[in-house]
């Protein structure tokens, strides 16, 4: 199958979205504003849910949401990314292999990442990731090298850089919006600060 | 790096109660806890008095929550001086060791009180949460019954069992467990929202009815519950939308789905003005809402 190419600001808001809650499961939505056809370039993602990921109601609830404002912004649903809180065990659960199927349903090359908790650690030198791609209906292991993070090195630094300086508890993911409905689950504020660390300025 | 007195500019004192406060509500916000509580102790242990030692124990746990062995060392130190041969503390090095991973040591250690007192909840608890550490959960799940069948109040049991449930995709038994509690804390509207969900993913007209219940329910307790409301709405569009029900029910359904459409409407509105950044969330919403109206009729 193809490439997929995973942005800086999508990989940050993940990872920073998996140390946020370091004791649950989170899984989130990867978006792309690129029109369909070729690579799959995950551009963006929405951060989900951090309690009862197998519940439908509120998932269901967060899938026509982020559909509806991804039909206002231009851009489509392409993935689906979990974190177990079961550190030694990275592999899809059923309610994400299901959630996957139906995002696969909209999206022929839609993709599922497992972020590794394993590999979170300090000194990590490869993005703790694990993906799946959709070969006869059933997700298989996704070739490493089709996999492109470009400028990895800088994007560690910032992912870093934000969870020293604390600012990870600027995501806010579904569940938390819906704990207080003023804050923003689109990631204005952060995603205006993680361009600002990716800026050339700052390189 | 400033001192977490002068960054939030409070005393010893408020200090102290912020930790009680803490520990009374049983928050497991770590972090914080580490970080007043290693300043307290540091520069203000002699005027606790014997507060300490029960701060002692709450630092560990935080400590042993953020990767802190060395402050977790330290505290079990302490406690293990004051109160030697303690049950209690030894349960708290039993922690320690599951912090460190090392599953058989602290089983070893969580048995041996067991030995001394076969009633003491909080090792067999320990123990318990050690299948959970290790991916166990169907045996996770069969000692949590096991017991549940000796303690049978034991909310926070109750709980956990629930919870495993819900992750291994057995929404009777999760539905059940939360049943219990629903029963002791009549009030608690999580627990009457967290089992309307559970009957919702259940699925079927009959579980969608009890949902739709049980949402309204956690509304009327706690009518600011956004989950319970959309839920309420969510619920009764399906309901509504079903070929299985009859004019009145539907029509009924309808009622209660502008109902709650509405209180969305209206929250989001109140909680949108003046913030630019939720004219998004917003927007969403509405569109939502219009997109499920239209397959409703």
């Amino acid at each position: 199958m193809g490439e997929v190419e995973l942005s800086c600001l999508a990989y940050v808001k993940m990872y920073l979205h998996a140390c946020l809650f370091p004791r649950c499961s989170v899984n989130g939505l990867l978006l792309s504003s690129s029109p369909a056809g070729g690579a799959v370039c995950v551009t963006d993602c929405v951060p989900l849910l951090h309690s009862h990921l197998p519940l439908a109601p509120i998932t269901q609830l967060a899938l026509t949401q982020v559909d509806v404002w991804c039909a206002q912004t231009q851009q489509r649903i392409v993935g689906y990314y979990q974190a177990n809180a079961c550190v030694s065990d990275c592999s899809p659960t059923p309610c994400a292999l299901k959630i996957a199927d139906k995002i696969a349903e909209q999206c022929n090359n839609a993709v599922l990442l497992m972020i590794d908790g394993g590999k979170m650690s300090p000194d990590y030198r490869v993005p703790p990731i694990v993906m799946y791609e959709r070969k006869d209906s059933r997700w298989t292991l996704k070739d490493k090298h089709t996999i492109m993070l470009r400028q990895w090195e800088e994007t560690r630094e910032i992912a870093g850089q934000l969870l020293d300086s604390g600012d990870h508890s600027l995501l806010v993911d579904f569940d938390s919006h819906l704990d207080d409905i003023t804050r923003d689950w689109t990631n204005q504020k952060l995603n205006a600060k993680i361009a600002e660390l990716a800026s050339p300025a700052n390189v | 790096m400033a001192s977490v007195s002068e960054m939030y500019d409070v005393t010893w004192e408020e200090m102290r109660d912020k930790l009680r406060k803490w520990r009374e509500d049983n928050h497991r916000n770590s972090e914080q806890i580490v970080d007043v509580a290693e300043e307290l102790i540091n520069e203000h242990a002699s005027k606790l008095g014997d507060d300490i030692w029960i701060i002692y124990e709450q630092v560990m746990i935080a400590a042993l929550d953020c990767s802190r062995d060395d402050l977790a060392w330290t505290c079990l130190q302490e406690l293990k001086k004051q109160f030697p041969g303690s049950q209690r503390v030894k349960r708290l090095g039993g922690m320690r060791l599951e912090a460190l991973e090392k599953y058989e040591e602290a089983g070893k250690q969580y048995d041996s009180i067991l030995q001394e007192d076969p009633t003491n909840t909080a090792a067999r608890k320990r123990k318990i949460s050690i299948l959970k550490a290790q991916g166990k959960n169907t045996d996770a799940i069969r000692e949590l019954n096991e017991y549940l069948e000796l303690f049978v109040g034991d909310q926070e049991a109750w709980h956990e069992l629930s919870d495993l449930y819900i992750n291994e995709h057995d929404y009777g038994k999760a539905a059940f467990c939360l049943e219990e509690l629903m029963m002791t804390n009549p009030h608690n509207h999580l627990y009457c929202e967290q089992y309307a969900e559970v009957k919702y993913t259940q699925g079927g007209l009959e579980n969608l009815e009890l949902s739709r219940k049980y949402f309204a329910q956690a509304l009327k307790l706690n009518n600011r519950n956004m989950r319970a409301l959309f839920g309420l709405y969510m619920s009764a569009s399906h309901i509504a939308a079903s070929p299985k029900v009859n004019a009145a029910v539907k029509k009924a359904n309808v009622k209660y789905a502008a109902w709650a459409a509405n209180q969305i409407n209206r929250a989001y509105q109140l909680a949108g003005r003046g913030t630019k950044e939720n004219k998004c969330s917003v927007k969403a919403v509405e569109e939502m809402l219009e997109s499920m109206q239209i397959t409703m009729s």
